[in-house]
């Protein structure tokens, strides 16, 4: 059976489908390409925020297709179908990992965010506590206009671990 | 006894505070830390990255 979490998003000319199932959180996506593909927000696909091809060359690199693309041309009826239904929006951060606390994983990209994943929770500026995650991209270059999180305005503002 | 899963604080126009249970990796692969509470520069301007050593005071920082 389909699996009910599966999600697809759309612009004019393709769709992407998300199968959580398959998401290893390999973090490929997001790492070249958080406009489109950011777990910090939801929805957090955007197919709005970068050209047609670009989407489809970091989809193809997803190690375990759990994000694929298909023409929208090409698309099933089931498939069209789907684009259009609303449905409650999961994300790569809400997915249950095993129930055992491991530690944090936490990297420090080069030039880039720092991505944390495993159990943690995060308290905002106001002492708040905010929902766990299990994925997350925190914003280092002080450029982000989506604070604390990283929105990929490091790359436009060239942060640069050296200076 | 179990260890007290990971936090991280974010501190008002400053850094991030990472405490309980967590690992720190460059991205090499290479461990950093693994013992807290640490705090992370999220201004751009350490000069002693990705750690914080004071360079957001006077810069005008907000986030
Ligand atoms: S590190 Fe990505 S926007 Fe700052
Ligand atoms: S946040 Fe303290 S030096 Fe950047």
């Amino acid at each position: 059976m389909e699996d009910p979490r599966n999600r697809q998003y759309t612009n004019d000319e393709i769709t992407v489908f998300w199968k959580p199932a398959k998401c290893v959180h390999a973090t490929t996506c997001f790492r070249e390409l958080i406009e489109v593909f950011n777990p910090g927000r939801r929805p957090w696909v955007d197919m709005s925020a970068a050209s047609t091809q670009r989407i489809i060359e970091v989809t193809d690199k997803c190690p375990t297709d759990a994000i694929v693309w298909k023409y929208n041309k090409d698309l099933s009826e089931n498939e069209l179908q789907a684009s259009t239904s609303t449905s409650e929006e999961v994300n790569p951060e809400t997915l249950s990992t095993d129930p055992e606390t491991k530690p944090a994983k936490v990297t420090i990209m080069k030039d880039g965010p720092i991505v944390v994943e495993g159990e943690f929770k995060v308290i905002d500026s106001n002492g708040n506590e905010l929902k766990s995650m299990i994925m997350t991209s925190f914003c280092r270059c002080g450029g982000s206009h989506s604070m604390p999180y990283c929105d990929g305005r490091h790359r436009k503002i060239g942060f640069n671990d050296k200076k | 006894m179990k260890e007290k899963s990971a936090q991280f604080r974010v501190i008002e126009n400053k850094s991030l505070e990472v405490s309980g249970s967590f690992e720190i990796f460059n991205a090499k692969g290479e461990l950093l830390k693994s013992e807290g509470p640490i705090y992370l520069c999220r201004c751009g301007l350490s000069e002693n990255k990705p750690f914080c050593d004071g360079k957001h005071k006077n810069s005008g920082f907000t986030g």
